[in-house]
């Protein structure tokens, strides 16, 4: 039995790592730019989802703001750059810093909520964030930060030319979350956040710090999305508050994971690797007539596919369970 | 404008809180409730006060459809109950975001000159808007009656019932889906109300929607889920907070007001003020 | 020897309603002690006092020798109190081992060592063919038997049985009662209520009765089936269920 628990645990890192594999070496066949876009963005929303899924997944604190952390890492990548020249990568670290340590703060009043109302909280305090945002001039307000052009470089993290490299950083970060989570599956914090999820006093009951539990989530969470929030800033070199804030970013968050499987190792990947084109093609096909074919098509499929699969696409391959063996 | 807030509240109180069923398209159903009326009036100029009932009606069957095409399946789910109605209704929401841009284009849309529009009244020689007067003695009017509906009445009950146990419910003969259609339809219908004296001050276009949607659901919160009295009480407070917040605040920031006051007050009550779930 | 756990006139009211008055008891090492008494009498709110889900209103409760009365459940549970619950509260959506997991992550850090303590745990209570099995997929009994397995895995001192064996099939009660003499051959003192008196007085070593929340009678289980001042608590029990 352990030994099959161990071989399982084997079988999923060497899939990860023949996916990375194949992933890495696709740029060598395509050169479309567009495609390669669309490769970008899917690979940084499994990575986003996967981070998301930590919290609302494993922890099971539906988090409907963790734009706010996406912002929050592109504002104090962007604003170390801009007004200090503190290198995008040092940025990259405070913003992670900064959101872990916020997610923290708020975590103290915020974990108290329950179901709905803390839905709603997580909703509300992104949305504050974003009106800050929106009049704070020394942040640029409205009109954003327009990243200055310094030309190609690593140590800036900037490239005109190519978008290999941000490519690489995308697969680097989804493999970052997608290994942090599989690490942490089978860590004391991966048991005691399922436990949280399912019954919080029978947790209790077995020692588990319930609290803790749900702040060492929302903190690495919320890392993990900062770290991803100041890469799209570095890759679109232009933020506004609506643009790296906006409450579709949540969302965007959230779906692949739901989509896929949520609370499971692969949903959020599955579900990107879906979901993500999809938004992308969409948008590239019907978007430009401006009369939300787009939409349409999106939100149908979504309906859809939530009402279809409550449990994600990954339950389709589930292996069937082993029920009444014993009864 | 507290008190539309509040009808808009409770509409979504009732699909909401006493259904417990999540609607992210709420503020969709208000877009559609203001084009319809615009339309009425564009068409057959039918002032939006006159015509407020017939979208109000509309929107019933519509909110009632709605429950039993998508929503009734949405219900069902066995796991993730949760999370596949948060994302069911809000895919429904995009689709009819989508559905709005396609045939009445992304374009801005004013009723001109309604009779409501544009017009003050002088009370005490204070000036108030009209449209707003009249939208606040409706609400107050619709919310008297849904609270004598609810309270009173066998159908009030049986949506409660339903609610906390639909089992027990269909051994007495009730069918739960014709009464959760009945509660979609009689919540939607409302917000129709809202929409169609909102179209006469409101720009409408396909997102007006979504601005309102947050606000909604923030003033049932605060309320607290599962009481039709909390989402009216939590509209006249975050009325009166919104209007507070633009006299100190930047106009941008007047919504922050009302999400500091949300949050504050379920840092002190988690069940909102006159919750009961 | 101390006594492992004592209550000390604990009270708690519930706004009017006084659910424990001055409630005196204490369980020593190694004993199985019953908490039994008519509904309503207090049990489940004693219960709740002793696993630390709220505080006492009054009074004091003492652990090992330590005063536990303030210390939330987590913090209890590291000291050696396990429980069970009355409405079962498995982690649904985990499998059987990993639910025990948990419980065995309180002493064993290494994930291995939780692994492996979690199945020995499993093994003794009789579930490890279901090892794989996620915890909703159980049948009751099964449920209540992974409760006691997820308590046990926090290697306890004091083992807390809220009403586990109410509700069983004869047979499933036999083995039961027999799973909880195993318990304590190992060593660990149980503390266990009850409603039925028939199931836990050829159980327990000693039984207390609660009755309107005050301690009634304590004593072996032979004197206190006898004692008439039990037999008319019960008998007002039936009467008032009746009705």
């Amino acid at each position: 039995m352990d030994k099959d628990f161990a071989a399982r645990r084997r079988r999923d890192l060497i899939i990860a790592a023949v996916l990375a594999v194949i992933a890495a070496l696709t740029p060598l066949f395509v050169k479309d730019v567009v495609v390669q876009n669309i490769l970008i963005l899917t690979l940084m929303y499994a990575g986003l989802s996967q981070s998301w899924n930590i919290l609302s997944g494993y922890c099971g604190q539906i988090s409907l703001g963790h734009a706010l952390y996406f912002g929050l890492g592109a504002y104090t990548t962007e604003l170390l750059f801009t007004k200090f020249g503190v290198l995008p990568w040092f940025g990259m670290l405070a913003g992670g810093v900064v959101s872990a340590l916020i997610a923290m703060g708020l975590g103290y009043p915020f974990f108290r909520l329950r179901g709905h109302y803390f839905v709603i909280a997580t909703i509300v305090i992104a949305e504050i964030g974003l009106l800050l945002f929106h009049n704070w001039e020394w942040a640029g307000a409205a009109m954003g930060i327009t990243i200055p052009i310094r030309g190609d470089s690593w140590l800036k993290f900037q490239f005109l030319r190519t978008k290999l490299p941000y490519f690489y950083f995308a697969l680097a970060l989804c493999c970052l979350a997608w290994f942090v989570t599989w690490w942490l599956e089978n860590s004391k914090w991966g048991f005691w956040w399922r436990a949280v999820k399912d019954n919080p006093e029978a947790a209790e009951s077995l020692g588990v710090d319930v609290f803790n539990s749900k702040m060492g989530a929302a903190a690495v969470s919320a890392f993990l999305v900062a770290v991803g929030g100041s890469f799209y800033a570095q890759f679109v070199s232009y933020i506004d508050p609506e643009s790296v804030m906006g409450f579709q970013f949540s969302l965007l968050m959230a779906l692949p994971a739901v989509l896929g499987g949520i609370g499971t190792l692969w949903g959020p990947v599955l579900g990107a690797a879906i979901l993500i084109p999809l938004t992308e093609l969409t948008r590239f096909k019907f978007g430009g007539s401006g009369r939300g074919v787009d939409l349409i098509v999106y939100g149908t499929l979504i309906v859809l596919i939530s009402l279809a699969l409550p449990r994600g696409l990954l339950s389709l391959f589930s292996r069937p369970k082993k029920t009444g063996a014993a009864r | 404008m507290g008190l539309l807030y509040g009808l808009i509240a409770v509409g979504l109180a009732l699909i909401f809180g006493l259904m417990d069923v999540t609607n992210f398209a709420h503020g969709e159903f208000l877009m559609i409730a203001m084009y319809l009326s615009f339309f009425l009036f564009a068409f057959f100029a039918i002032d939006p006060l006159l015509s407020a009932p017939l979208v109000a009606a509309a929107l019933f069957i519509f909110g009632a459809v709605i429950y039993l095409l998508i929503v009734r399946f949405a219900m069902r789910a066995k796991a993730n109950a949760g999370m596949v109605q948060i994302f069911t209704t809000f895919g429904l929401a995009i689709v009819m975001r989508g559905l709005a841009q396609f045939f009445f284009t992304p374009d801005y849309r004013s009723i001109p000159q309604s009779w409501l529009g544009g017009k003050t009244i002088s009370v005490a020689g204070i000036f108030l808007p009209e449209p707003q007067l009249v939208g606040a003695l409706v609400s107050i009017l619709a919310f008297a009656g849904l609270y004598f509906f609810i309270h009173r009445t066998d159908f009030g009950r049986a949506l409660e019932a339903t609610r906390e146990d639909p089992g027990a419910v269909a051994l007495v003969g009730i069918d739960k889906n014709r009464v959760f259609a009945f509660g979609w339809g009689l919540g939607a219908a409302l917000v129709g109300l809202a929409g169609a004296i909102m179209a006469s001050f409101f720009y409408i276009y396909p997102d007006v929607g979504a601005s309102f949607a947050l606000i909604a659901y923030v003033t049932v919160a605060l309320g607290g889920f599962g009481s039709v009295f909390g989402a009216f009480a939590g509209g006249i407070i975050v009325g009166l907070v919104e209007a507070v917040t633009a006299l100190v605040l930047p106009p941008s920031l007047k919504s922050v007001g009302i999400y500091a006051v949300y949050l504050l007050v379920v840092f002190i009550r988690p069940r909102g003020l006159f919750g009961s779930i | 020897m101390t006594a492992l756990l004592e209550t000390r006139g604990v009270w708690q009211r519930f706004g009017g309603l006084v659910a424990n008055s001055d409630v005196s008891i204490s369980v020593g090492r190694g004993e199985i002690v019953g908490l039994i008494g008519p509904n309503g009498a207090g049990k489940s709110t004693l219960f709740n006092l002793i696993a630390g889900v709220l505080p006492p209103t009054q009074g004091s409760i003492l652990f090992d020798g330590e005063d536990v009365t303030h210390m939330p459940a987590a913090e209890r549970c590291q000291r050696g109190v396990g429980r069970t619950f009355q409405v079962v509260k498995s982690f649904e959506t985990m499998t059987v081992i990993d639910n025990v997991i948990v419980g065995a992550l309180v002493r064993n850090t290494v994930m291995r060592e939780a692994r492996r303590k979690a199945h020995e745990v499993l093994e003794f209570t009789g579930l490890a063919a279901r090892a794989d099995v996620l915890a909703s997929d159980l049948v009751p009994a099964e449920k209540r038997r992974l409760e006691v397995a997820r308590a046990l895995a926090t290697e306890p001192k004091l083992l807390l049985l809220d009403e586990v064996l109410t509700g069983l099939t004869p047979t499933e009660a036999q083995t039961g009662v027999a799973l909880v003499r195993k318990v304590r051959d190992a060593g660990i003192t149980v503390l266990m209520v009850e409603h039925v008196m028939e199931i836990v007085m050829p159980l327990v070593d000693r039984a207390i009765v609660l009755d309107l929340g005050k301690v009634l009678v304590e004593g072996k289980p032979a004197d206190v089936v006898r004692d008439p001042k039990v037999i008319s608590a019960y008998l007002g029990d039936r009467h008032a269920v009746g009705a």
